[in-house]
């Protein structure tokens, strides 16, 4: 928006030269994460006691563990703020014609309800368990999914004709293959496993929401590099002109990832709930897609991908087939828990890993 | 008298639901009138009915598939959509005066066909609908509702027919009418003997295969009482299409039990038929009667007021024969006996033991004013003539007399039977609430329901399903049914390996590890102690699944004051090994239980020994044991120990936190309470 209206000032009055600086991305991207930044933690609090006074609380959560008892409570559904704020800074700071910025938004939105219909079902069952039922759930994303798999094989596709359908993988300069048939299914799968693979992270305060913050910044970083001819070149990434613009969706997310944690920090005052984390997985995976680093996101998003592989190897496979345990309990921060660590230590050790395993995404961009 | 000329009947699937319908249409009809039975091809009423001259139409229709959607459902839905749409024709063509069906799936399409016609208001004709039952059927449920009169058979049934439902009785064959006892004896072709207690056993036309073979199970514990009683077995006719043949077997068995002087000396008091043509001459002769739940059989025996042992058949929909069972039980009509099934040959088969019917038989044989109070509870609980009752309410609804729906005072309904899932929660929440103090008999008073629960468990032990294993196992132990701990040892023993496949991923034996552990518990909840029971233990220590060791452990600290002196010191032997286990759970286990049953020279050198473990949950586990060394007297040297104990590694990767303000508002919650309770 500032943007255009740096577009408008300029032409007419040279005095305003200094808007020339909001032609830049980086200057875009910093001013779009303290806009986001400052009104989360403007909104939060306030919002935080307006929960409180409907009532609209965590419904107990057994997971077993003792602080878990503490929890029964805390607010639910920070994350509905978060992407508000995200969304209000991306509409100030972005370029409104950006076709990429509005396929993440879009996403974002989109699961974010989910994730927001989920709380609520929660909270009328009042129960942490019985919310939404999962085919629902699945379905939902999954059309979303779909949609967003259609919109990229179609005309209206942001990415150029050549790199509409190229796959990718990390260390290799050219793309594996280039075919509609085998990219779309890929993306589609994609999709719906990260979306959900951040709400499992989701357990304990301040856990999902560092190592977002740190993947999406990561993934900032590809695409100002891919949307920059010059750094794409140098680099061996494709050049996907005007992908530069996610670096201040990405900028934002950041910002209102940080002010969301100045209160989810333990002990929380309030969680992001499946709002939250559907519209981070989502976020994620559609930004990833935009990006071409599906594969990368193994490594970048490993921390999401492990949490969410335990936890089915340990329910599928242990709990429901072979009739026994697998590990001591899932996912990883649970398994964690049960040997002994306190909840605040296993949250600063996974966003340990997690700031290792985005540094050696970043390495990945010289190691080709 | 009001008379219909047009009558249409339907009711059937399976055969209790047709002779009602018989017995009702030809009270309500006469000679003049016009019938018509709808069925459905190659069931109970294809045979019957003709034979007893009703004109017969046929219509599709299959049994109920389950509530869960399935692929079953397509036919089932298939079938009732053209048996429906026939049926329409058929009540169109035929228009009768008055329908009345029985329940079953065979009824179902004409039920729905006349309701659908009476709400388009194509047809004028009363709906009536008889339930047999004391749980009533899905399909009368249904359409009970809709229907101008549910007649009932069970009081118990009126709570599910509050507005509509008429407590009539179940309207008997009409021959069973009471013959008188001397003419009965002198009617049968064998002799029965003066002044015996007369036991007719007995399991339909084609025999009950858990009646005969407990019949002459029981045989054997009955010789002592041969001149008291004197037992009437019908076997039952051999089934020509079906795998078992009822006289055959119960011969084989007989045969196979009893030496050749033991069978003399039976045959004075036993005597065995395939089939009676004229039941009620034995009937007229019988003092007790052997029977299934099936309500047709449990009113004729009301009806004539004869007392019964009832063995309802197991898993039936809605259980239906166990229900009825309870209900006559509970008016103290009859006692129940349940059937248990275990596996032979790899396929489920239902007993019952042949010396808990006997023990049965011989208490009523002692006690004859309980028969005679028996006899009277049976003939007022059932005692209604149904054929009358129906026929008053129709012609008081003809005559526009609106007869109120809960007669025959407010009875309580029976408490419905749980199933077995969902009898779980609940006992694991009161176990929960109260652990040492959980008495069984608290959470389910009534005796007869937990004998049913106990059998039902003790079948789920034998079922295919590791998932259904496991739901038994944890049952028994919840339910305290002692007498089953040989069961869930003998389960914990077996070690079947799973498939190679499952092997590869973790899995290691058919009994999977959360059924090894949960037998582990439910020895623990058992509270009973033998050699067995401690080898079992000693096998739980090395078991391959982490969570077996564990429980095992804490099990034996659980059990550890009816241990014997010799188990006691392999437990804590072996237990000394689970401490440098690679489970930090099992090891912390370990050290709590060696401290509860360990001493001085076994325990305390080894718990010391853990003072630098890498795991600060088993050091506070090692200061445990300790401490309760220290309690129980058995840590030596004081001084000394407290000198080692400085040793002990003290920093911690976990805290417990305290919410200050969670702890005020407790506190004051608290003094409310107290000072609510002081004052009140």
């Amino acid at each position: 928006m500032i943007h255009l209206f740096g577009d408008l000032l300029e032409g007419g009055f040279r005095a305003w030269s200094i808007l020339r600086l909001l032609d830049y991305l980086s200057v875009r991207a910093i001013g779009a994460a303290m806009t986001a930044f400052i009104l989360t933690v403007v909104i939060m609090p306030r919002f935080i006691w307006y929960l409180h006074r409907r009532g609209l609380v965590d419904q107990t959560r057994n997971t077993g563990v003792s602080s878990a008892f503490d929890k029964a409570g805390t607010p639910v559904m920070g994350g509905a703020v978060m992407v508000g704020c995200v969304l209000a800074a991306c509409l100030l700071w972005c370029d409104p014609t950006s076709r990429y910025v509005w396929a993440v938004l879009a996403g974002m939105v989109w699961f974010a309800l989910i994730g927001l219909m989920d709380d609520l079902a929660k909270w009328r069952a009042r129960s942490g368990n019985r919310g939404m039922s999962e085919p629902r759930k699945l379905a939902l994303q999954g059309a979303c999914a779909a949609l967003f798999v259609a919109w990229l094989a179609s005309p209206w596709t942001p990415f150029p004709p050549r790199e509409a359908a190229t796959f990718y993988v990390p260390f290799v300069k050219h793309a594996l293959f280039s075919s509609p048939f085998g990219y779309l299914p890929i993306v589609l799968l994609f999709v719906m496993l990260v979306g959900n693979a951040v709400n499992i992270t989701d357990g304990l305060d301040g856990l999902a929401i560092v190592p977002s913050a740190l993947a999406v910044s990561v993934l900032g970083v590809f695409a100002y590099i891919m949307g920059n001819a010059i750094w794409s070149h140098y680099f061996f990434l494709p050049l996907l002109p005007g992908v530069g613009e996610l670096i201040v969706f990405c900028a934002a997310f950041a910002g209102a990832g940080i002010g969301f944690l100045w209160f989810n920090a333990y002990p929380a005052q309030i969680f992001m709930g499946d709002a939250g984390s559907l519209a981070i997985g989502g976020c994620l995976a559609i930004l990833s897609v935009l990006v071409k680093q599906e594969v990368l996101f193994l490594l970048l998003g490993g921390l999401f991908i492990a949490e969410a592989v335990t936890s089915q190897v340990q329910d599928k496979i242990g709990i429901k087939w072979l009739g026994r345990r697998l590990f001591y309990r899932a996912p990883l921060h649970h398994q964690m828990q049960h040997t002994g660590l306190a909840e605040t230590k296993v949250v600063i050790r996974l966003w340990i890993v997690s700031l290792i395993l985005a540094l050696a995404s970043i390495a990945t961009i010289k190691l080709r | 008298m009001k008379v219909f000329s047009r009558i249409l009947l339907t009711g059937g699937g399976t055969a209790g639901h047709v002779n009602p319908a018989l017995a009702i249409g030809r009270a309500i009809g006469d000679d003049r009138s016009t019938y018509l039975f709808v069925g459905v091809r190659g069931r109970a009423e294809a045979v019957v009915v003709p034979k007893a001259g009703l004109p017969m139409n046929y219509v599709r229709a299959s049994a109920f598939p389950g509530s869960r959607p399935s692929l079953s459902w397509l036919p089932f839905l298939f079938n009732l959509s053209v048996g429906t749409l026939k049926s329409i024709a058929i009540v169109t063509r035929f228009s009768p005066d008055i329908i009345v069906g029985t329940g079953g799936f065979a009824s179902a399409p004409v039920m729905l066909a006349a309701a659908l016609l009476r709400r388009l208001g194509l047809c004028r004709a009363g709906l009536y609908v008889h339930e047999q039952n004391a749980a009533p059927g899905r399909l009368n449920l249904l359409v009970g509702r809709l229907a101008d009169r549910v007649f009932l058979s069970f009081p118990d049934t009126l709570a599910a027919f509050p507005v509509n439902g008429v407590l009539s009785g179940y309207p008997v064959r009409r021959q069973i009418q009471t013959v008188d006892h001397d003419t009965a004896r002198a009617s049968l072709d064998f002799a029965v003997p003066a002044g015996r207690l007369v036991v007719f056993a007995f399991g339909g036309s084609q025999g009950a295969r858990t009646i005969n073979r407990a019949m002459v199970d029981a045989l054997g514990s009955l010789l002592p009482y041969k001149d008291r009683v004197f037992i009437i077995h019908g076997t039952g006719l051999a089934d020509s299409g079906g795998s078992y043949d009822a006289g055959r077997d119960t011969a084989a068995r007989l045969d196979a039990r009893y030496s050749e002087a033991e069978r003399r000396a039976i045959e004075t008091f036993y005597v065995a038929r395939p089939f009676f043509h004229d039941i009620e001459r034995v009937y007229g002769v019988t003092g007790l009667a052997v029977v299934r739940g099936g309500a047709g059989t449990l009113n004729e025996l009301a009806s004539l007021g004869l007392p019964a042992i009832v063995i309802p058949k197991v898993n039936l929909p809605g259980e239906h024969q166990v229900m009825n069972a309870r209900a006559l039980e509970r008016a103290g009509g009859a006692i129940v006996l349940y059937e248990e099934t275990r596996l032979e040959d790899g396929r489920a088969v239902e007993e019952l033991d042949g010396r808990v019917l006997a023990s049965a038989i011989v208490h009523l044989l002692d006690d004859a004013p309980r028969l005679s109070a028996m006899s009277l509870a049976s003939r007022q609980f059932l005692q209604h003539d149904a054929i009358e009752v129906i026929r008053t309410t129709l012609q008081e609804e003809d005559a526009g007399k609106v007869v109120s729906g809960a007669q025959a005072g407010a009875i309580a309904g029976v408490p419905p039977l749980l199933s077995p899932a969902a009898l779980l929660p609940r006992l694991e929440r009161a176990w929960a609430a109260h652990r040492s103090s959980y008495r069984v008999e608290i959470e389910i008073p009534a005796r007869g329901d937990r004998t049913y629960y106990v059998s039902r468990a003790t079948s789920l032990l034998s079922d295919g399903r590791w998932e259904l294993r496991n739901l038994g196992v944890k049952l028994v132990g919840l339910l305290q049914a002692r007498d089953k701990l040989p069961l869930v040892l003998a389960l914990f023993r077996d070690r079947r390996p799973a498939a190679w496949y499952k092997r590869l991923l973790g899995g290691d034996f058919e009994q999977v590890g959360f059924i090894r552990r949960n037998a582990v518990t439910a020895i623990g909840r058992l509270a009973v102690v033998t050699p067995d029971v401690e080898a079992a233990l000693l096998v739980g220590i090395s078991d391959p699944y982490y969570e077996v060791r564990s429980e095992t452990a804490r099990v034996v600290a659980v059990l550890e004051g009816g241990l014997s002196q010799a188990g006691r010191s392999a437990l804590v032997a072996g237990l000394v090994t689970l401490l440098t286990d690679r489970w930090l759970e099992v090891v912390a286990a370990s050290a709590d239980t060696l401290g509860r049953i360990g001493g001085e020279h076994d325990a305390r050198p080894v718990l010391l020994a853990l003072e630098s473990h890498r795991y600060w949950v088993v050091r506070a586990a090692a200061l445990r044991g300790l401490a309760s060394l220290v309690e129980r007297g058995c840590a030596g040297d004081l001084a000394e120990l407290e000198h080692h104990l400085r040793r002990f590694v003290l920093t911690a990767t976990d805290f417990r936190p305290e919410f200050a303000i969670r702890t005020s508002y407790a506190r004051v919650i608290d003094a409310i309470q107290t000072r609510r309770g002081s004052t009140s």
